[in-house]
């Protein structure tokens, strides 16, 4: 077993080329919303975070992966699978948790798992149970093993989730907006889980708005808004493109439309009657009043989201 | 001042009629009463004894037995769960910490819901009085008749089923458990049964008094009486009856405050010791308990999971298997055993079953026993005649919802991004739905037996209930439910499919009371069959043998498509994994199932 890994991975997955590879996938809803504009990507084994606002193609793109839906066009490989034409291939190899999922509210945690484990193939019995035992030790549920699945928290059923996704050593884990709605501890928590999911030649594709959960987990990331790549990086780079370029001031509110008309402003936020404003400047310091700051990844994805939003 | 102490209790009270605006069961049940009365109107003891369909007996009898009959299982569908529906959904604390008293709580949550009780109890009575205006062959119509249809249902069904709401609504108010209150149901029809026969029935005259339902009341005055009496009587209600009314009433206010002191807002016990205790009024164990559970699992969120982290033991590997048949075939099974487990959660059945099998019962155990055939043919056969209908109702009914059911619990992602066959999928369901049919044929089956045993009728021999049901009642089953999964798949919405299905089978029975019965789209042979036929006495041996075929045929070709047409896909194309996979095996298998079926049907054309 290797450091840091959570299974006894054979030799033959641990790999370090890009293992999940997309090109030019695109896909058009019948009401005509272009959900992906020609994505291409290629990820290599660990976790990749997938940053974008709401409704920027992130779900899609994961229900895509997933084996769920058909794309207009395009293709994704994974380990020379492909992922739109041979689902049933690819869906033994793949560990999805969506966004919003429901369980049998009648089934206890147990035979939930047990009812996933024989779907994905896990036939000797033995062998079943001792993984479902690990499962949910793993994310501490054991204690609730035979609770029906209906009266978990919201918390204990995403780790539950987790706990489906893993079963059958899967080289493609897929995880759409996992901590969206739990609170900080479950949260806080539920990116331990996720960090320890990471085997060596297993592709973790952690799609979310969150940028925290980004910078917390991922070595590499995507920035993804309106169904265009816009940025493919590691958080440090990131963080690193935009050194010595954040300017803070705290101004009236209303010399804010003036400042937006000059300079690219971040975020505004408000802060004792007046607004603090973030603003991205390469050639020098915007007004007297501005400090340099220390960049976050939060900087970086807004000054993105909103360069792409102004046509810049 | 008035008005503001009123106002949470409206507020309660319209609450509850929204929510049952919003549910099928009250739909359904306003077209069943409906149908009820339809059917008790054309078919019922009005057209061959020579009642008068709108004279105050028959109106009076009609009322009594729906109120017996029909009613006291649906009075629970509505009135056993409002309470337990808001700790269920986690409203409660929302509503609790309100300034809404436990009275006005309770008082709105019993007459919201009673309203609509009513309502729907209405349409019969309602169906009644509009058939007054409709006259066929033979029937006795009299001068149009108000006050009697009125009076009449609002002394013995609305009086009578105050006091049955109210012990549904505190027994599922005190105990939170739905279950109780349909056990409690159905333990309705025995014990009132006893209660008239083992107490009422060696009572003197004013044993009226203690009939909670008031039914037959009326046979002392209209005892030995001709129609043409009965047509003119007028029936008013005796002293006895008025007692016996004002008693109900009485229990029901008893009741009523016996709920109030008993029931508690607050949240109960967490003590794990408490953990299987029952008490008079608790009656089930904690774990039971929808409140106490979530109660419990916040208690593991807290002490457990926060204060233990886990252990980083490194997961086992576990070997997955391909995708030949006899793994393929342990997915099935997987999915088969969860699916079964599902159906009988489904708490619907717990009261549809028992229904069927107890008006199935009631068929056999009034049979006379038939002539010109073996008793147990006789009694095999009317089993199979009588449980058609429930067959096919609980065959379109869990088909639909077991094949929606995935989407509704939002866990189709899951289960679509397993590496399970769309095959395993939908025939996993199609399996569930017959087990459950199947169970209840069988069930059926050994209560006719019983039934037959009992009276005498004998002997018993099990052939002509095997033949019978081997090649009536299997085969229909099969057929109903393979045609409902493509139904399903194809219109892809439960409550569309149900409309289809019902559309179809009253068109089909329409088509078949105006003489158009050919076997092609007479699908499950009603009424084209005879006990003889089947063993070769009769003429139609092998065109019924080929009609089944031709049946199973068409549930193959239904099957096909389904799997054709899920939505759920596994390559681009049709056949994007070659003829050797799912889809392939399926479209081969749609075609021939599609040439046996033109070819028997054919033979069936050039038979009739």
């Amino acid at each position: 077993m290797r450091p840091g890994s959570i299974w006894n991975k054979p030799d033959f997955l641990v790999s370090k080329r890009a293992m999940l590879e997309i090109k030019d996938l695109k896909k058009t809803y019948p009401g005509g919303v272009q959900a992906l504009k020609a994505t291409n990507l290629e990820l290599p084994v660990g976790m990749f975070g997938l940053l974008g606002p709401n409704g920027a193609g992130k779900t899609t793109l994961m229900k895509i992966l997933a084996t769920l839906l058909e794309p207009d066009s395009g293709e994704a490989n994974f380990r020379g699978i492909d992922l739109i034409d041979k689902k049933h291939e690819a869906r033994r190899m793949l560990g999805y948790l969506p966004q919003e999922f429901g369980l049998y509210p009648s089934l206890t945690a147990e035979q939930t798992l047990n009812y996933f484990a024989r779907l994905k193939g896990v036939a000797d019995g033995k062998e079943r149970r001792a993984l479902i035992d690990a499962l949910l030790e793993r994310v501490n549920l054991s204690s609730a093993r035979g609770q029906p699945v209906g009266e978990f928290s919201g918390g204990m059923r995403q780790r539950l989730g987790v706990a489906q996704a893993l079963i059958g050593q899967p080289g493609l884990i897929i995880v759409d907006e996992p901590t969206a709605g739990l609170d900080p501890e479950e949260r806080a928590r539920f990116h331990n889980l996720l960090s320890e999911i990471v085997g060596e030649g297993t592709v973790v594709i952690l799609s979310t708005h969150i940028v925290s959960d980004v910078s917390n987990l991922c070595g590499r990331m995507a920035i993804i808004r309106r169904g265009e790549i816009i940025s493919v990086c590691s958080p440090r780079e990131a963080v690193a493109s935009i050194a010595d370029a954040i300017w803070e001031a705290t101004l009236p509110r209303e010399d804010v439309p003036a400042l937006r008309s000059r300079f690219a402003v971040i975020s505004t936020q408000a802060f004792e009657g007046r607004l603090r404003v973030k603003v991205i400047s390469r050639t020098g310091r915007p007004g007297e009043e501005f400090g340099l700051t220390q960049p976050t990844l939060e900087d970086y994805y807004f000054s993105l989201v909103t360069q792409a939003g102004s046509g810049n | 001042m008035q008005s503001i102490a009123r106002a949470p209790f409206r507020a309660v009270f319209l609450a509850e009629i929204l929510i049952n605006l919003r549910r099928v069961a009250p739909y359904a049940m306003m077209a069943l009463f409906s149908g009820n009365a339809l059917l008790w109107w054309g078919a019922g003891p009005a057209t061959y004894r020579g009642w008068s369909t709108n004279s105050e007996h028959f109106i009076l009898s009609m009322m009594s037995v729906f109120s017996f009959m029909t009613c006291p299982l649906f009075t629970a569908v509505i009135m056993g769960e409002p309470v337990i529906r808001d700790f269920k959904v986690g409203i409660d604390p929302l509503i609790f910490s309100k300034p809404v008293s436990r009275a006005e709580y309770l008082l709105g949550k019993f007459f919201g819901n009673f309203f609509v009780v009513v309502c729907c109890q209405a349409c019969f009575a309602l169906t009644l009085f509009g058939l007054q205006g409709v006259s066929v062959s033979g029937m006795i119509v009299g001068p149009v008749q108000v006050a009697p249809y009125f009076k009449h249902f609002f002394f013995i069904v609305v009086l009578s089923h105050l006091f049955l709401a109210i012990l549904y609504f505190t027994v599922g108010s005190l105990t939170r458990n739905v279950r109780i209150v349909y056990g409690l149901a159905l333990s309705f029809y025995p014990v009132y049964i006893t209660w008239q026969v083992a107490v009422l029935k060696k009572m003197p005259g004013w044993r009226v008094i203690l009939d909670p339902m008031a039914f037959n009341w009326g046979d002392a005055i209209t005892h030995g009486h001709d129609a043409e009496w009965l047509n003119q009587a007028t029936l008013s209600y005796t002293a006895d009856v008025i007692a016996n009314r004002g008693l109900v009433v009485l229990l029901s206010a008893a009741c009523f405050a016996f709920l109030y002191a008993r029931f508690s807002r607050v949240e109960r016990s967490r003590d794990r010791e408490a953990r299987g205790r029952t008490s008079i009024f608790n009656l089930t164990p904690q774990s039971e308990r929808l409140y106490e559970e979530v109660g419990m699992a916040g208690l593991v969120e807290t002490t457990e999971f926060w204060q233990a982290p886990a252990a980083s033991a490194p997961l086992p590997i576990v070997r997955t298997v391909g995708t030949g048949l006899r793994e393929n075939f342990a997915r099935f099974l997987a999915a088969l055993g969860v699916e079964l487990r599902l159906l009988r959660a489904e708490l619907s059945l717990i009261v549809v079953l028992p229904i069927a099998i107890f008006m199935c019962g009631l068929e056999v155990a009034y049979f006379g026993g038939g002539t010109g055939q073996s008793y147990s043919a006789a009694y095999a056969s009317v089993t199979a005649e009588v449980s058609l209908l429930f067959l096919l109702g609980i065959g379109v009914f869990y088909t639909g919802e077991s094949m929606h059911r995935d989407r509704e619990l939002r866990i189709e992602p899951l289960l679509w991004s397993a590496p399970a066959r769309n095959s395993i999928l939908l025939l996993s369901k199609f399996a569930a739905v017959f087990m459950i049919l199947f169970s209840l044929i069988t069930l059926l089956t050994l209560i006719s037996m019983a039934a037959q045993f009992y009276k005498g009728h004998g002997p018993v021999e099990l052939l002509p209930y095997l033949t019978i049901h081997s090649v009536i009642s299997v085969p229909n089953i099969i057929f109903m439910v393979g045609a409902s999964v493509f139904l399903n798949v194809l219109l892809r919405d439960k409550y569309l499919t149900y409309a289809v299905s019902i559309a179809t089978g009253v068109a089909l029975y329409y088509l078949f009371t105006q003489g158009h019965n050919n076997w092609l789209y007479n699908f499950v042979l009603f009424r084209q069959w005879a006990y003889s036929d089947l063993t070769g006495e009769g003429s139609h041996q092998a065109r019924i043998l080929v009609q089944r075929v031709y049946c199973l045929a068409l549930t193959a070709l239904c099957l096909g498509l389904a799997h054709l047409l899920f939505e759920r896909r596994s390559s681009r194309g049709v056949l994007g994994e070659g003829l050797s996979s799912g889809r392939g095996l399926a479209a081969l298998a749609a075609i021939a199932s599609a040439a046996i079926a033109v070819l028997t049907a054919l033979i069936l054309a050039r038979a009739s």
